[in-house]
């Protein structure tokens, strides 16, 4: 079974959050409001941080982008009481809405804030517009389907539940079913993270961790590479390369 | 000594005014628990930083506080301590109100509160990595045991003996749990440390023992029941020393996380934004109590027993509070260096209305059950004979308050 | 009286329940009972399925899906216009099962190689400039006395009128405005439909036809081509075949932010410092440390408006030292003595030239020397360092230190772009139409009507607050809107003609100045327009027809038949048949024109003009002891959408990387000077100068050269919808204006201001 991971390279990142963005499309992440800015009350399943050092003019910047670290050893999974979120077999930790109580225990015990609580319905107001992805509140085969399915893709999500980046595992498990029906696609290659796609510098590569010919693998051996947070022996997956 | 029990009537006035406005609180929080649900917590002080608010506060506190009650009980049923028999069943009914308020605060704390069954039905199916998972057997298992204690200890059946010591060890395991909630998280460093568990029992300790002093006290006197003042004055003796511990307990836990080098988290508490809930803990919490009680007159005053035990109920709330809020305000430090913007701010909390009438109104069910149940069962020590006389004189001086019969 | 308790009629004996004396069965039996409910419950509620399953993703998620299951989409080929760089993009719809077309993905086009099929940030929200709820849907007329500008209400100031009547109306204003005294102002539009602007332009006789893009960049490409006299220049940075630009100098340029083509630069910075051999080394002169400098290699604070005389330092310290490319000098220049007069001057020497922008003499002598002899090396002008007076002469001075490293019409350096041999526009008697910001200004007052496609002028000009003059001018003009949806412009509109936005429109565009090598890409819509918007075309075609200009437009046996409704797609089809077969280009979306060769300098020589350059050491230092004493420099960052509206959440939520914050712009100052100032982190700030003023809040912060204070743009709407309106503030209003005059470009650098707390 692979072990997907992601390598960004922060030498190349110039901050342009497309990263944030296309995330932000594939997943109608929901938008926020000024008001809700002001109170943390956004969601973000993909941040860039900006990370400001020294004094004029002696100025250091690290830009980082910061999808879920997708630990090995994840925290979030430990604590959380419905077993909501759980680590796959493939590595990739993943949110069941459907037992998600939204506790947010989650939230607290992230060491890198990458959980974010859904405050909102997106029926709401300025949910109601049509570049929202497919209407879920659907009639599919007689059936009426609430908004607390969250199928992907474009999952539309109810609130009161803990959302995160999920390494579009949508795209994933579709490829997995194109190759098992024969078609010659590569995950790292073809088919990756919206994110990965997006990069239009090329700092972010996706693959198998555990194959000594990916790409991700390859990167992790030319060059130093850091962990966020190191200390907290989480063993994110998402790992950088420094400038 | 083979102790009569008896409900109040329940008839005055001031009684029904009571019963009115702990009525009407809930009726409000209620509505505000209503609209929330229908508006999403945005409506609340909680957001994504400081994601736990008033709700969990008030849980971690009244776990804590029903905890605490059943040391109360244990003297009386545990360790058969007749002189503190007539607040032994006010105890015990504590105990669980607080209880099933704390589970109450739990439940509407959910984002999705129709699935709370999750934490209480699956057993050892849930997450038993989770403390929350674990903590939903200790619960419920609490719950049932508080139930069968109560109903026990009414009817003066001789199980107390054996349910009261499995109660209140069970109580110490329930708040230890809870302690582990916050002390195993490594994330938040505030709250992050071995000593939680221990730390949260103690506290519970102090504060419950104390909330039964307070609410005792005020319930023997406003239904005129027998009184002894001196019972009172030897329970702060004891508060005395579950302050004490739990003094050196927090002080040692900071202490140790303020030993350089990494003592920021440390230094937030204490000298960050929400400083003055931690100095309002010790000051009120241990302090002002300590100073009251150990004072050789004023201890010796039972009117000054309660007030230090009344003003070591807030502090304690508010250690609940340093917590929660410092623990989750402060920002992560996803990497070295000053983090521009949202991401490195520290969390902000609102005192929302709809959050604070919510949680007003978790604290009135409480009272309300509490002071009916003074009603319906028979929790108060049987008014004695000369309390009988008194009580009819003042009867008969006031025929109206009691029905209007002469 | 004596009495017992139990003879007193009100007895207080106590109240006894019934002491909760519970009967053994009637316990086993509300137990039991209560068990069993609890049995019922965990049978019906236990997990059914694993925790990895439950994801049904066949037949629950509402999209209609094929016959292998997998969803029903397309991919449509078009490009991006949120910028000038016009990417080629690919665009994902899809159908629901209720029926719905969405558009709910935009990625690249691998098929255009000009940015190695990425596109920017800025693409991912054209899906909100599709559905943005500001969007126009039938046309408007603004009804008789009702004030323009700041206070408009689009519910209450305008009536809806059908296409025919706005049509009329529009004509008839034109037809009764003189050539002269009609303006006609050209925002962010595709190559196609600025193909039909200009010969509108030429049908209406009119010269007035101002390019809004032209406030940023005319003096920058004034000064190039007072070089090559072409005006098509691009730094190519990366050839085909991989030859790279090994040094860089960005003069206060945000190559990585804000230059165009940016998604072309933001690829390119990818390969040239980590994919090929040589990684290119970036140097950054920039007042702020901007995105581009803290990613460069060396950031050095320069004062504003240095940037010229900087760039002749360098040029002193390259020809003193005998480092230039002699081959190129001898044989493709000319002008280079009088050129190495004025560098070899004492006022442009490392040590005179140094205490007027702030950088030691020491550091300006390495980087001569390390660009010299790196190369091909580039030196980036930025819109900061050409929006002066001098800006002509700032420009060509940065441009000539190319030309001094040899980096001129060669791989890796600066090419001349290639364009699209597109069909010929019918020929009309007027063939010469354009003018400059400073003759606009100096005529404007004369104006009666202007027409404005998809303009964004009262955000981007200087003197545009409340009450200043552009706000008063439009309010005079009778004025016409082309647009998609609300904008400041259209605030001051008497008509608005609706139209499509770029991801509904029929066009082609050509690549910028980057690549060397044709590119053209099409637009082609991904969705019907919407309600009764129409494309740009369409409405330019439909006035002209009413004007009696329709043959301007349809040139003979092109398959424009002059059917309105057909005339967009015609056009762009017939335009580009000369080398790409319609229905190809629609397939594939990008044409990539023959391979560049290098070296052919088709300007002939390259002209070292020497005339006025001294003027670029006239640098205004700060005055911190002065009223208005610190520096405005505005910076466009990334997500500011250039299409005139702001009114999309997902970019203004993440606004500013480097700041961290959304939903706001910042008034950005140095750590000395906010201190001087009496400034906190946070405070509410006045930024005032001799022109305005304007409110916003402060940012305290290293990143700055003292005396200097910044602002974003694309922030201080006030008509584009609830998601840009109100929130943070427009430099633009505390500017004054001052041309440059030999290209006409308002210098938006130059104006100074003063900061108190609010």
């Amino acid at each position: 079974m692979a072990n997907w991971g992601m390598v960004i390279d922060l030498d190349k990142c110039v901050g342009c959050q497309a990263c944030s963005l296309a995330c932000k499309a594939e997943n109608n992440v929901p938008h926020g409001t000024p008001y809700e800015h002001d109170r943390h009350h956004d969601m973000y399943w993909h941040k860039v941080i900006a990370a400001h050092e020294g004094e004029y003019p002696a100025v250091n910047t690290q830009i980082i982008p910061m999808p879920c670290m997708h630990c090995s050893s994840p925290p979030c999974v430990n604590v959380c009481p419905s077993k909501a979120t759980f680590k796959r077999g493939d590595g990739i930790v993943v949110q069941n809405f459907r037992r998600c109580l939204g506790c947010r225990y989650c939230i607290v015990a992230c060491p890198y804030g990458a959980r974010n609580f859904n405050f909102k319905d997106q029926q709401d107001e300025e949910y109601q517009r049509p570049d929202l992805p497919p209407d879920l509140a659907a009639e599919v085969g007689g059936l009426k389907y609430g908004a607390e399915i969250g199928p992907w893709p474009y999952p539309h999500r109810t609130r009161g539940v803990v959302e995160k980046c999920t390494y579009c595992f949508h795209r994933i498990d579709e490829a997995l079913l194109r190759i098992e029906n024969g078609a010659d696609i590569k995950i790292g290659v073809d088919v990756v993270p919206a994110c990965v796609e997006a990069c239009p510098t090329e700092a972010r590569f996706f693959g198998d961790l555990d194959d000594p010919e990916s790409t991700v693998s390859r990167l992790l051996a030319s060059r130093t590479y850091i962990k966020l947070r190191e200390d907290m022996l989480t063993n994110p997956k998402t790992i950088y390369l420094p400038r | 000594m083979q102790l009569d029990f008896a409900a109040i009537k329940g008839d005055s006035r001031n009684y029904k005014i009571l019963v009115g406005v702990l009525a009407a609180v809930v009726i409000a929080g209620l509505a505000a628990y209503g609209v929330a649900y229908m508006y999403g917590f945005r409506l609340w002080g909680v957001n994504n930083y400081v994601t736990w608010g008033q709700l969990i506060t008030v849980d971690f506190f009244f776990i804590g506080l029903s905890a605490g009650s059943l040391v109360v009980s244990s003297l009386v049923y545990v360790f058969g301590q007749e002189r503190y028999k007539p607040i032994g069943r006010i105890a015990v009914l504590m105990g669980l109100l607080l209880m099933i308020s704390a589970m109450l605060t739990v439940l509407t704390d959910l984002g999705r509160p129709e699935k709370f069954w999750r934490l209480f039905m699956y057993f050892y199916l849930s997450n038993m990595k989770s403390m929350f998972g674990i903590n939903g057997i200790f619960y419920a298992g609490y719950i049932l045991l508080l139930g069968t204690y109560l109903v026990a200890a009414l009817s003066g059946s001789k199980l107390t003996k054996f349910i009261a010591p499995v109660a209140v060890l069970w109580a110490m395991l329930v708040h230890m749990g809870t302690g582990a909630i916050v002390g195993f998280i490594e994330t938040r460093h505030v709250m992050y440390s071995p000593l939680k568990p221990i730390e949260f029992i103690s506290a519970a300790f102090a504060s419950g023992l104390a909330l039964v002093m307070l609410l005792s006290y005020l319930t023997l006197k406003f239904s005129k029941r027998p009184l002894d003042k001196d019972m009172f004055v030897s329970l702060g003796k004891f508060l005395v020393v579950l302050i004490l511990v739990l003094m050196v307990l927090v002080a040692v836990d900071k202490l140790t996380h303020f030993y350089p080098p990494k003592r920021e988290a440390v230094m937030f508490l204490i000298s960050g934004p929400w400083a003055w809930i931690f100095w309002l803990q010790v000051v009120l919490g241990y302090f002002i109590p300590l100073a009251i009680l150990c004072n050789p007159w004023l201890r010796k005053k039972v009117n000054w027993v309660i007030a230090a035990c009344a003003i070591c109920v807030v502090g304690i709330f508010f250690e609940r509070a340093a917590i929660i809020f410092p623990g989750l305000s402060q920002p992560l430090e996803y990497y070295p260096g000053e983090i521009a913007g949202i991401w490195g701010a520290r969390g902000g909390f609102l005192i929302m209305p709809a959050e604070t009438l919510q949680t007003l109104g978790i604290v009135a069910v409480l009272g309300l059950v509490f002071v009916l149940g003074l009603k319906y069962m028979d929790l108060l020590p049987a008014p004695a004979a000369a309390e009988h006389a008194e009580g009819e004189a003042s009867e008969q001086a006031t025929p109206a308050a009691e029905g209007g019969q002469a | 009286m004596n009495e017992t308790a139990a003879d007193k009629p009100n007895s207080p004996e106590p109240k006894r329940s019934n002491g909760f004396k519970i009967s053994r069965r009637a316990f086993l039996g509300v137990s039991g009972a209560a068990a069993a409910v609890l049995a019922v419950v965990l049978a019906l509620k236990r997990p059914k399925f694993g925790p990895d399953q439950g994801f049904e993703t066949q037949e629950t998620n509402g999209l209609a899906r094929d016959e292998n299951g997998l969803p029903a989409e397309v991919l449509i080929p078009t490009s991006c216009l949120n910028c000038p760089t016009r990417c080629a993009v690919r665009v994902r719809r899809v159908e629901t099962t209720l029926g719905k077309t969405k558009v709910v993905r935009i990625f690249g086009n691998p098929a255009s190689t000009y940015s190695d099929g990425r596109c920017c940030s800025r693409s991912h929200v054209g899906l909100q400039v599709l559905y943005n709820a500001g969007r126009f849907s039938m046309p408007l007329r603004r009804r008789a006395d009702v004030e323009k500008g700041r206070a408009v209400s689009y519910e209450n100031d305008f009536e809806e009128i059908g296409w025919d009547e706005a049509l009329q109306e529009v004509a008839g204003h034109i037809q009764g405005t003189t050539p002269d005294r009609l303006l006609i102002l050209e925002g962010l539009n595709t190559t196609s439909n600025e193909d039909l602007i200009h010969q509108f332009a030429l049908a209406c006789g009119t010269p007035n036809l101002f390019k809004e893009e032209g406030l940023e960049t005319d003096a920058d490409r004034r000064g190039k081509m007072l070089a090559d006299g072409l005006g098509n220049s691009g730094y190519e940075l990366v050839s085909e075949d991989g030859t790279s630009a090994k040094y860089i100098i960005s003069f206060s340029s945000g190559i990585v932010e804000s230059e165009r083509p940016l998604a072309r630069n933001l690829r390119l910075w990818g390969k040239m410092r980590r994919e090929l051999p040589n990684r290119t080394k970036v140097v950054s002169f920039d007042p702020r440390h901007s995105v581009t400098a803290s990613r460069a290699d060396e950031w050095h604070p320069i004062n504003p408006g240095s940037e010229g005389a900087l760039a002749m330092a360098i040029a002193h310290v390259i020809i003193a030292e005998g480092l230039y490319d002699a081959d190129f000098i001898a044989n493709h220049a000319e002008g280079f003595e009088a050129f190495r007069t004025v560098a070899l001057a004492h006022q442009f020497s490392p040590e005179s030239v140094s205490e007027a922008c702030g950088v030691d003499a020491e550091t300006i002598t390495k980087v001569a020397r390390e660009f010299a002899q790196a190369r091909p090396a580039v030196a980036w002008s930025g819109e900061a360092a050409t929006g002066w007076a001098y800006g002509t002469f700032a420009s060509h001075a940065i441009y000539c230190l190319n030309a001094l490293a040899g980096s001129i019409d060669v791989p890796g350096g600066i090419v001349y772009q290639q364009y699209p041999p597109y069909a010929p526009m019918p020929a009309l008697p007027v063939s010469q139409t354009g003018i400059t910001y400073y003759d606009m200004d100096q005529a404007a007052g004369g104006m009666a009507t202007a027409i404005g496609f998809n303009s964004n002028l009262i955000m981007s000009v200087p003197e545009s607050g409340e009450g200043a003059k552009w706000d008063q001018r439009l309010k005079d003009l009778y004025y016409v809107h082309v647009g998609p949806a609300r904008s400041e412009m259209a605030a001051y509109a008497d008509i608005i003609l609706p139209t499509c936005t770029y991801l509904e429109d029929w066009g082609y565009e050509s690549a910028i100045p980057g690549s060397g090598y044709a590119e053209a890409r099409i637009k082609q819509p991904v969705i019907d327009p919407r309600d009764e918007s129409r494309p740009p075309a369409r409405v330019i075609f439909d006035i002209a027809t009413l004007l009696g200009q329709a043959a301007a437009f349809v040139p003979p046996s092109s398959g424009v038949t002059g059917d309105s409704q057909s005339f967009p797609e015609q056009f762009a089809a017939y335009r580009t048949s000369p080398f790409i077969a319609w229905d190809d280009f629609k397939r594939v979306g990008v044409w990539k024109g023959g391979a560049y060769s290098y070296r052919s300098y088709a300007f002939g020589n390259f002209r070292f003009h020497s005339e006025g350059l001294e003027r670029v050491r006239n640098v205004d230092l700060p005055r911190e002891e002065a009223p208005y004493g610190l520096e405005l420099a505005i910076y466009r960052p990334v997500l500011e959408i250039r299409g005139g509206s702001q009114n999309f959440p997902w970019a203004q939520e993440m606004y500013l990387v480097m700041h961290g914050r959304g939903w706001k712009n910042l008034v950005e100052l140095n750590r000395e000077t906010a201190h001087r100032l009496g400034i906190g982190e946070g405070d509410e700030v006045i930024v005032e100068s001799a022109f305005g003023e304007i409110e916003g809040e402060a940012a305290v912060i290293e990143g700055m050269r003292p005396g200097v204070v910044a602002i974003a743009t694309g922030q201080g709407h006030f008509a584009s919808g609830e998601f840009a309106d109100d929130i943070g503030c427009n430099p633009m209003e505390v500017m004054g204006t001052e041309y440059d005059e030999e290209s006409g470009q308002p210098t938006l650098f130059s104006t100074r201001v003063g900061i108190r707390k609010a």
